[in-house]
Formats: structure tokens, C-alpha cells, sequence
């Protein structure tokens, strides 16, 4: 059974008088412990596509399906309940948190909302978040705004993992990384699935890292898919125009003596 | 191999809560004329910085102890006339309420001591150099109107409407897709050489350098780390974290981090 299945997704936007369907008529499922990567140029409707699946906006026609439940259909005490098993993070933490919160704040959030743990229990499994995500406990008392842009992605990761998630959409989260800390953030996105299980919808404009991560991968171009299947089959040899656009475009290192 | 700019033991403060803090450190280099040379480094290298520096842009607050002398220009550069600045995010470069034709044709106005009918049509013409489609109805578009990459274009346009010596693009193509970043680097490479113009690229990304650049500087935590043409960093890296930039590149034909024999079923 699929942990996520979405069927024939449309969104629609006025423009210039117009209407746009900047996600057109899309369907696919992600089965647990799975990453599909949605790639495609800017405006090809991967971040909406997000957007409907976390419900941030809703669809013009099509289904969501998430863990056997209609998921468009759940509003109120019933939405924020299933909303703690589909988690995201955002491609900037700095822009997602209040930058004066502490490092424990943003972690006692969801342990509150979701009423996960007792206020006497929230500082032990704020540190063993932090644990697990490879950060000192001693970092819960610094803001936001003082440590480093790895670590604020780590917190990222440590509070969408907070409520035990089956599904975390990934919106560009590792695209604003330095280089030497996105392999890091890699592995440990990749330690967390094999470990809970947990699936992702792995949004990236980078072939490259999306053949390095993904399972499965989806094409778009202009709100439609063009292309899916096994993400190194289908980045190695595509198929369709915007594919090989795609690739043809991304820079490449001719390291001869690597 | 004539020297456009000579930087000796260049190095640039920032005060930062009371604390002065070192952004660059020391750097003595020479940009060639007419040469293609990247600028490499993470966040906190001192790459953006440097260009900066170089374009005489730098913050008030911050010290400079500088020594840039210019032979290939023969007098100390202006803004905007002798360099060509193109910055990652057009929207933030361009105005928002003034016509793009204008703002193009005023650079060439102030420079060139054209006249605005002449600035104008020097306008649409670097327009059509920098292939926006229909340029007689783009010198009347303001920038809301055009895709980020049509506003890169228009930014580059403005850049080098006085027939800059040294155009710096600092992180250019960042923000944008990896197919329309493909289209503005090809563009950066024919205007730079049509115009004979020196390049400095500044970027994060040593393989998207590696295609463009002749030479690359490697920098880290505002020191000069190497410098040498793009095959030898790439393929002989002297310093060990040139190698590890290098390592960290996923590339199309990277081995994959995913064990599949792990996926759940």
C-alpha cells in the first residue's frame, strides 16, 4: 500500500487575464521509506506541487491520498493530528524560524502542539533530537541566529523528525548549503530514512544530487510530467526534451585524475 | 600578458559588534586583461568581498588596506565605466518603477556623454546583444514583467552599456534554474570576448567555474588559498582543501549515497 498517493492533481492561477495551470493534471504515489525527487526548471510547478501535498494551498481538482486517508477531506483537530506524520523543511531555515527563538523553543514547538511529550519530559527529548541529528545538546540554549547554516538545517531536520513523520517534503533543502556541509546533511537525511523508515518528496533543481539520493525521480516541465522512473536510469538516459535540456545544462567537472 | 589590476596585501575589516573581524586577509593577486578568472569559495571565504573591493563598493564602516594599482587601465577605474558589476539577484539591482530601456540608456548617457536619443538606441541595441526577445517593446517593460533570467539579461545589458574594461559577476546565475543558468554563462562568454572585456566570476560552484574560467582562485576564510589554471586546480590540486571542494562536487557521474539494498518494501 502507498503511504502517499496523489491523483490527477491540477492548481490553476489567473495570469494576464488568463488562467495558468501551474500543476497540471499530475498523478504519483511514494511507497514508506522511499525518496522521489521532483526536478524541472523554475515554473515548472515542483514547489506547488509541495505546497498542495502539505495543504499550505488547495488543489483545483484531484486527490491526495495519505496514509489511507482522503486527505483534502480532513480539516480541523483531524488535519493537525495527520499533519504531524508529513513533515517538510524548507530550503531556508533562517527565513522558516523566528531568528531570536532558541534552538529549545523551536524544538518544544511541536513536542507541545502535538502534545508528544509532557513539559518535565521536553528538555530530555529535545537534547536526544539533537542528538540524533548529530548536534551538542549544549546548542538548545543559542538563537537561530547564531549558529551556522548547517546547523540551523540540522535543527530543521531534528523538528520535522520531532513528531515521528512518515513523509518529509524536502523543498530544496540542501540547494543554499555549502558544498563541504550538503554531503553531511545528505548522509544524514539518508541515515534517518533507513533507520524510521521515513519516505521524502525530494524537491531539487540538481541532477545531480537527485541521482545521488533518489529512488524514483518525476520530470516536469510547465506543470505536466514528462518523464518518471528509476531516478538513475532516467537521469542518465532521457527521454523527453526538458530532460535532456536538463542535463545538458549542468555544469560537469572533467576531472581526468579524480 | 598585460596586467589590468595589480592587488598586493590586500586586506578588508569589518566591525561587527564592536569587534573588528578580517574578511579578507593579505591577498596579492593580478588579474590578467582580457582573462577569464573564478573565484571560488564557500560562505565566509571573502569571495564577494574581494569583488567588492576590486569595484570600489565596499561599505562605508569597513577598513581597507588596499593597494590595487591598474596599468592596464592607466587611471584609476569608475564604477560603472571601467567596471561592470552584474550581482546575483536582478530584481534587487534593477529598479522597479523605471522602465528597463531607461535604465540601461542612462549608464550609457552618464559614461558615454551620449545624448538620450542616442542612449536609447544604444539601449536596443545591447538588448539585442543580450538576446531579449522584441527589444523595441522590452525598452519600455519595467522588471516585473520579465522571467529571471530575462532580468539577468537586461542587468548584464546595463552592465556593460559604457564598455566596461572588467565585468565581475558576482554569484550571476545563482539564483536561477540550471538550464537558464547554462544560457547566461554562454551569454557572459561571448559578450566578454566580442568586447575584449576581463571577467571576474564569482561563484560557489567549482564545476560551473570550471567551464567558464580560465584560471581559478581558491578562496577560504578570507585568505588566498590557490590560484592556477582551471585543468591544474581540477585535475592536480596542490592544497588539500581545493581536493575536498573537488570531492564534494555530486556530479552526474557521482557514485550514489543510496544504499538501495535499504529501501524498505
Amino acid at each position: 500500500m502507498s503511504l502517499l498517493t496523489v491523483s490527477n492533481l491540477t492548481k490553476r492561477y489567473p495570469r494576464g487575464g488568463k488562467s495558468i495551470a501551474a500543476v497540471d493534471d499530475v498523478s504519483f504515489h511514494i511507497d514508506p521509506g522511499e525518496t522521489l525527487a521532483l526536478a524541472g526548471p523554475s515554473g515548472s510547478g515542483k514547489s506547488t506541487i509541495a505546497r498542495l501535498v502539505l495543504r499550505l494551498i488547495e488543489p483545483d481538482a484531484g486527490r491526495i491520498e495519505f496514509e489511507d486517508n482522503d486527505f483534502l477531506a480532513l480539516s480541523g483537530a483531524s488535519l493537525r493530528a495527520r499533519r504531524a506524520r508529513l513533515q517538510t523543511v524548507f530550503q531556508d531555515p533562517l527565513a522558516a524560524f523566528n531568528p531570536r527563538a532558541t534552538v529549545a523553543r523551536v524544538l518544544d514547538d511541536p513536542l507541545r502542539i502535538h502534545g508528544i511529550a509532557s513539559r518535565s519530559e521536553r528538555p530530555r527529548r529535545i537534547a536526544a533530537l539533537l542528538e540524533r541529528v548529530g548536534l551538542a545538546a549544549e546548542l538548545a540554549s543559542r538563537a537561530i541566529h547564531e549558529i551556522s547554516g548547517g546547523q540551523r538545517q540540522r535543527v530543521a531536520i531534528a523538528r520535522a523528525i520531532a513528531t515521528k513523520p512518515s513523509l518529509i517534503v524536502l523543498d530544496e533543502a540542501v540547494s543554499a548549503l555549502d558544498v563541504s556541509v550538503r554531503g553531511q546533511i545528505l548522509h544524514l537525511l539518508l541515515d534517518l530514512q533507513r533507520q524510521e523508515r521515513i519516505a521524502y518528496l525530494f524537491i531539487s533543481h540538481d541532477l545531480g544530487v537527485v541521482r545521488a539520493v533518489a529512488h524514483r525521480v518525476i520530470l516536469l516541465d510547465a506543470g505536466r510530467i514528462a518523464e518518471s522512473g528509476d531516478a538513475r536510469a532516467v537521469i542518465d538516459a532521457p527521454r523527453s526534451a526538458i530532460g535532456k535540456a536538463l542535463l545538458a545544462a549542468a555544469p560537469r567537472l572533467h576531472r581526468t585524475r579524480p | 600578458m598585460t596586467v589590468l589590476a595589480s592587488i598586493r596585501d590586500l586586506t578588508v575589516t569589518y566591525r561587527r559588534d564592536g569587534t573588528e573581524v578580517a574578511a579578507l586577509k593579505n591577498i596579492s593577486l593580478d588579474i590578467a586583461a582580457g582573462e577569464r578568472l573564478a573565484i571560488i569559495g564557500e560562505s565566509g571565504s571573502g569571495k564577494s568581498t574581494l569583488a567588492l573591493a576590486i569595484a570600489g563598493l565596499l561599505p562605508a564602516p569597513s577598513r581597507i588596506d588596499v593597494w590595487i594599482e591598474w596599468p592596464g587601465l592607466g587611471r584609476v577605474p569608475l564604477g560603472g565605466r571601467d567596471i561592470g558589476f552584474v550581482f546575483q539577484d536582478p530584481s534587487a539591482s534593477l529598479d522597479p518603477v523605471m522602465p528597463i530601456g531607461q535604465q540601461i540608456a542612462e549608464v550609457a548617457r552618464t559614461h558615454l556623454g551620449l545624448t538620450w536619443p542616442q542612449a536609447y538606441a544604444k539601449a536596443k541595441n545591447l538588448l539585442e546583444r543580450v538576446r531579449l526577445p522584441d527589444p523595441d517593446s522590452a525598452l519600455l517593460a519595467f522588471p516585473h514583467q520579465l522571467s529571471g533570467g530575462q532580468k539577468q539579461r537586461v542587468a548584464i545589458a546595463a552592465a556593460i552599456a559604457a564598455g566596461p574594461k572588467l565585468l565581475i559577476a558576482d554569484e550571476a546565475t545563482s539564483a536561477l534554474d540550471t538550464i537558464v543558468q547554462a544560457e547566461i554563462v554562454t551569454l557572459i562568454r561571448r559578450l566578454v570576448a566580442e568586447d575584449g572585456m576581463t571577467l571576474l566570476f564569482i561563484s560557489h560552484d567549482i564545476a560551473l567555474a570550471a567551464e567558464l574560467a580560465e584560471r581559478i582562485a581558491v578562496f577560504r576564510h578570507g585568505q588566498l588559498v590557490e590560484l592556477g589554471a582551471t585543468a591544474r586546480i581540477v585535475d592536480a590540486p596542490a592544497q588539500p582543501y581545493t581536493r575536498a571542494l573537488l570531492d564534494a562536487h555530486i556530479g552526474l557521474d557521482a557514485e550514489p549515497l543510496l544504499n538501495r539494498s535499504g529501501l524498505a518494501t
